[in-house]
């Protein structure tokens, strides 16, 4: 067991905005552009900022296209991503139960 | 070093997850036992010559609780299939979206059994008020589940509404057997087209 979990942690996951980007992913195959702006309530550039970090680093899939003559982004985890957050996860969980409750 | 920040940290990820995650569970086999059901209650209400105002109320109301129970059986059988709880919290806001709008069309099938009056409440006015409170029902339920079942829920409220005003301008209303044809073209026809269209379009793993 690693002494110091927070070490680990994925700076890149580590930021507010691009968790909550990556948890509501983790719960639902596919969003798009206005359902994260809708549920994250960010604005429209500090979301695209975060989902481009997030592709560029290949944690989430974007992928353009048409829906009744309209354009429509919609994001996904891909494997690596949801590798990635699942080990934040536990990493997270690791650090709580390694830190000693108050008594 | 605390570990207050981690805690809130999953706390924040949990409520997230859980508000985000839609009700997925395969849709097709369900609706398709439902309508096949509906379809079946129809064509077997013909056949028995259900013909009064009570006997019509109680028998679709036996219908309507033995597709609960089938839709039941299913979600539950997926869920374990999937190694999923049953009562997630998908399944739970599903439910209570749908709860005021059904418990309001299953205590309309008491009304004809109710000792008020000689003229018990016409069969004739059951199927559109049954129509419309389920489709308000599933209306409600859309907004946690995936795209289409707001749109299936208007269906069912437009047909209703519809034979509301068909049944308000007719002068004397058909024979109670031609209501069954409706609640089985409806109800039965209605889910066994959208069962058939999710079959032929789902294509997601289920989770709820």
């Amino acid at each position: 067991m690693n002494p110091d979990p927070v070490r680990q942690l994925d700076r890149l996951i580590h930021e507010k905005g691009r968790l909550a980007i990556l948890s509501v992913l983790a719960a639902s195959p596919e969003l798009s552009f206005t359902e994260l702006r809708n549920l994250l309530e960010m604005t429209d550039g500090n979301l695209s900022v975060h989902i481009r970090t997030l592709q560029e680093a290949g944690y989430l899939a974007v992928t353009k296209s048409f829906r009744k003559r309209k354009p429509l982004t919609t994001c996904a985890l891909t494997p690596a991503g949801k590798i990635a957050f699942t080990q934040y996860l536990d990493l997270l969980e690791q650090f709580v139960r390694q830190t000693p409750r108050p008594s | 070093m605390e570990s207050h920040w981690a805690v809130e940290h999953l706390q924040v990820i949990r409520t997230l997850m859980e508000r985000t995650a839609l009700y997925r569970r395969a849709l097709a086999p369900i609706m398709l036992a439902i309508g096949l059901l509906g379809l079946a209650a129809a064509v077997a209400a013909w056949i028995l010559r259900i013909d009064s105002s009570r006997s019509f109320s109680l028998f679709w109301g036996g219908v309507a609780l033995a597709g609960l129970g089938v839709a039941f059986r299913l979600i539950r059988r997926q869920a374990g299939q999937e190694s999923e709880p049953f009562w997630s919290p998908p399944t739970r806001r599903v439910t209570q979206a749908m709860l005021p709008a059904m418990a309001a069309g299953l205590i309309t099938v008491l009304l004809p059994c109710l000792p008020c009056g000689s003229d018990p409440l016409p069969a004739w006015w059951l199927p559109p008020i049954w129509m419309v409170l389920y489709g308000a029902s599933v209306h409600a339920a859309g907004f946690f589940m995936p795209r289409g079942i707001k749109l299936f829920g208007w269906i069912f409220v437009a047909a209703g509404s519809a034979a509301l005003l068909a049944l308000g301008s007719c002068s004397s209303p058909p024979p109670i057997r031609i209501a069954h044809l409706l609640m089985g073209a409806v109800f039965g026809g209605f889910h066994a087209a959208y069962g058939a269209y999710l079959y032929l379009t789902e294509s997601r793993s289920p989770t709820a």
